[in-house]
C-alpha cells in the first residue's frame, strides 16, 4: 500500500463521518420540532377535552359558565400571543387554564350526585391523564433538546456543526417557568 | 425479604449512568456472540478444507481461510442462514407471544371499564415521554397473576400486553411505572437484541452438533496427518461447552436489558418510587399465593416464551429465597438488585 492509497482510504473515512454527523444532527434538529409542537398537541388536545368536560357538568351547576368562559378567553389569549410570537404571555395563559383544571376537581367534591356517576370517575381520569400528557409532552421536548445540545456542542461534532452553522446550528430554548413564576409556585401552599 | 418500600433507604436514581454502563456491556456480549459465530463458522471451513487437503497443516489452511485464498463457504452459508432465520423470526414473533393467553385488544373504543381506560391512557401518556413516532397495541390477558410483557421491533408489531391481575392491583402511578418499563424494552430494541442473540446461539449449537456427528463418522478413515486430532478435540470440548456459554451469555444480555429498561422507567417518569413499590407489589404477590400462583402459570400454556420478556420472572418466585441457585439461572436480576439499582438500599 502505497500513501496514495492510505490518503485516499483517510479521505473516505473523514468525508464519512461528516456525512453521518450531518445527518445525525439533522435528525435531532427535526425530533426537537416535532417535539415542540407536541406540546401545541396537546395544549390543544387539553383545551377541546376541557370544554367538552364543562359541558358535562354544566348540568349540575351554575358555576361552570363562568368557568366556561374563563377556558374560552384564556384560549383567545393563548392563540393570540401564539401568534405574535409572544412566548411569555402564552405560557402566561395556558397556566391559566390549569388552574382551571383543579378547580373542577373540587367541583366534583361538591356534588355528591355527580362524584358517583360512573362519568364523573371517567372525567375525573380524563383531567388526569390530560394534565400528564401536557407535562410529558413538555418534559420530551426537553429531552431532545438536552440531546442535540449535547451532540452539538461535543467534540468534532461542534467543528462540523462550524462548517454548516445555517443549517446545523439551532438555539432551542429549554421549557421552563420564568423566575417569578417559580418563586410564586415554591411558595405555595394547599389551602383547605 | 422487607415487606414495604418503608424498610428501605431512599436516594435518587442515577439512570443516565445505569443506561450507559448496561449499554456497554450489551455491546460487549453482542461482539462476543458474533466473535464466537464466526469462529464457528471458521472452524466448520477448516474442518471441510482439512477433509479435502489431508496432507497441508492445519496452520496453512486457517492463514489460507482468513485470506479468502480458500473461500470460507461455510461461514458464509451460516452468515446466510443466520440472516433468513432471523427474518423468519422477526415475521412471526408478535403472533407468537400472545399464544396460549385469554387476551383482548384495548383501542378508546372497545374500552370497557374505567380501568381498561385508564390503562390505555396511561400508554399513551408514556408513548408522549418516550418520544414515540407510534401507539404500540396494548393487550390485557385474563389471567389472575401480576407480570407484564412487552413484544415487538417496529411500528407494526410493538405491543404491550399486561394481566388482569396487574391492573386491579397496582395504581395509577405503579401502573404507570410498569408501561414505562415495557415501553423501555420497545424503544431500547430489547426484543430484536435478545431475539437475534437467541437464533444465533441456535443455529451454533446446530452446527457443532453437525461437525459433530460428521467427525465421528469420520473419524475412521481420517489419517490423522496434519493435527486434524487437535481440530477433533476442539470439536468435542466445544459441543459440550457451547450450550453453557451460550445460556450465560443470554442471561448476561437479559438482565443488563432488565436494568436499562428499570432505568428507562425512571428516566421517563423522573421517579423511582414507583417502579421500586410496583417490584415489590408483584413480587410478594407472587410469594403469598404461591400455589395458586402455579397453577395460574402452569395451566397457560406456551408460559415460557414469555418468560424472558415479562417484567417479572415467575421462575424466580418459588425459589427465591431459598439461595443464590435460582439466581444464577434466572432471567431477571434478583428484585433487591433491582431496587438497589433503582436507588432503593435495604435498612439494616
Amino acid at each position: 500500500m502505497g500513501t496514495k492509497t492510505v490518503i485516499i482510504f483517510a479521505l473516505i473515512a473523514i468525508f464519512g463521518f461528516i456525512v453521518f454527523t450531518y445527518n445525525r444532527l439533522i435528525a435531532l434538529i427535526e425530533a426537537v420540532r416535532n417535539n415542540q409542537k407536541q406540546i401545541d398537541i396537546q395544549l390543544d388536545r387539553r383545551f377541546k377535552v376541557f370544554e367538552s368536560l364543562i359541558n358535562v357538568v354544566k348540568k349540575y351547576m351554575d358555576y361552570e359558565q363562568t368557568t366556561l368562559k374563563d377556558v374560552v378567553k384564556l384560549r383567545s389569549q393563548a392563540e393570540q400571543a401564539k401568534a405574535a410570537g409572544d412566548e411569555k404571555s402564552r405560557i402566561a395563559a395556558e397556566n391559566g387554564i390549569s388552574t382551571i383544571a383543579g378547580k373542577l376537581s373540587v367541583v366534583f367534591e361538591q356534588y355528591p350526585e355527580l362524584k358517583a356517576s360512573q362519568n364523573c370517575i371517567q372525567l375525573q381520569e380524563e383531567i388526569v391523564s390530560t394534565e400528564n400528557r401536557l407535562a410529558f409532552a413538555k418534559q420530551s421536548y426537553n429531552d431532545s433538546v438536552e440531546n442535540y445540545n449535547a451532540t452539538k456542542k461535543s467534540f468534532f461534532t461542534s467543528q462540523i456543526t462550524g462548517l454548516f452553522r445555517a443549517k446545523l446550528d439551532f438555539n432551542f430554548l429549554y421549557w421552563q417557568l420564568d423566575e417569578a413564576k417559580i418563586a410564586e409556585q415554591e411558595n405555595y401552599t394547599v389551602k383547605l | 425479604m422487607p415487606q414495604s418500600l418503608d424498610q428501605y433507604a431512599h436516594s435518587a436514581a442515577d439512570w443516565r449512568k445505569t443506561l450507559k454502563i448496561n449499554n456497554q456491556k450489551t455491546l460487549t456480549v453482542i461482539g462476543f456472540f458474533v466473535l464466537l459465530y464466526s469462529a464457528m463458522g471458521l472452524l466448520a471451513d477448516l474442518y471441510l478444507s482439512s477433509l479435502n487437503y489431508p496432507d497441508v497443516p492445519l496452520s496453512v489452511l486457517l492463514s489460507a481461510l482468513l485470506t479468502f485464498k480458500i473461500q470460507p463457504v461455510a461461514t458464509l452459508i451460516m452468515f446466510g442462514i443466520a440472516a433468513l432465520s432471523l427474518f423468519v423470526t422477526f415475521s412471526f414473533h408478535d403472533r407468537l407471544m400472545l399464544l396460549g393467553t385469554q387476551y383482548r385488544e384495548i383501542t378508546p373504543t372497545t374500552a370497557t371499564s374505567a380501568e381498561e381506560q385508564q390503562l390505555y391512557n396511561v400508554v399513551e401518556e408514556m408513548k408522549i415521554a418516550a418520544g414515540l413516532q407510534f401507539m404500540p397495541r396494548v393487550y390485557v390477558i385474563d389471567a389472575d397473576y401480576m407480570n407484564a410483557f412487552a413484544s415487538g421491533y417496529s411500528e407494526k408489531s410493538a405491543l404491550v400486553a399486561i394481566t388482569r391481575g396487574l391492573i386491579t392491583r397496582l395504581n395509577r402511578a405503579e401502573l404507570q411505572a410498569v408501561m414505562a418499563h415495557e415501553l423501555s424494552h420497545i424503544r431500547h430494541m430489547d426484543i430484536r437484541l435478545t431475539l437475534m442473540a437467541s437464533v444465533l446461539a441456535n443455529l451454533m449449537v446446530m452446527v457443532i452438533d453437525m461437525l459433530f456427528y460428521n467427525a465421528l463418522f469420520n473419524r475412521r478413515r481420517s489419517n490423522e496427518k496434519n493435527g486434524s486430532g487437535a481440530l477433533l478435540a476442539a470439536i468435542m470440548i466445544l459441543r459440550y461447552l457451547l450450550p453453557l456459554i451460550n445460556i450465560f451469555l443470554m442471561l448476561y444480555l437479559s438482565r443488563t436489558r432488565e436494568y436499562m429498561a428499570d432505568a428507562g422507567s425512571v428516566e421517563l417518569l423522573r421517579d423511582n418510587q414507583p417502579l421500586a413499590s410496583a417490584l415489590l407489589k408483584i413480587q410478594q404477590d407472587h410469594q403469598s399465593s404461591q400455589e395458586a400462583q402455579r397453577y395460574a402459570y402452569q395451566s397457560t400454556p406456551h408460559e415460557s416464551i414469555r418468560r424472558e420478556a415479562y417484567i417479572f420472572d415467575p421462575v424466580q418466585a418459588g425459589l427465591e429465597s431459598t439461595g443464590s441457585l435460582s439466581d444464577l439461572f434466572s432471567t431477571h436480576p434478583s428484585i433487591s438488585d433491582r431496587l438497589k439499582a433503582l436507588g432503593f438500599r435495604q435498612k439494616s
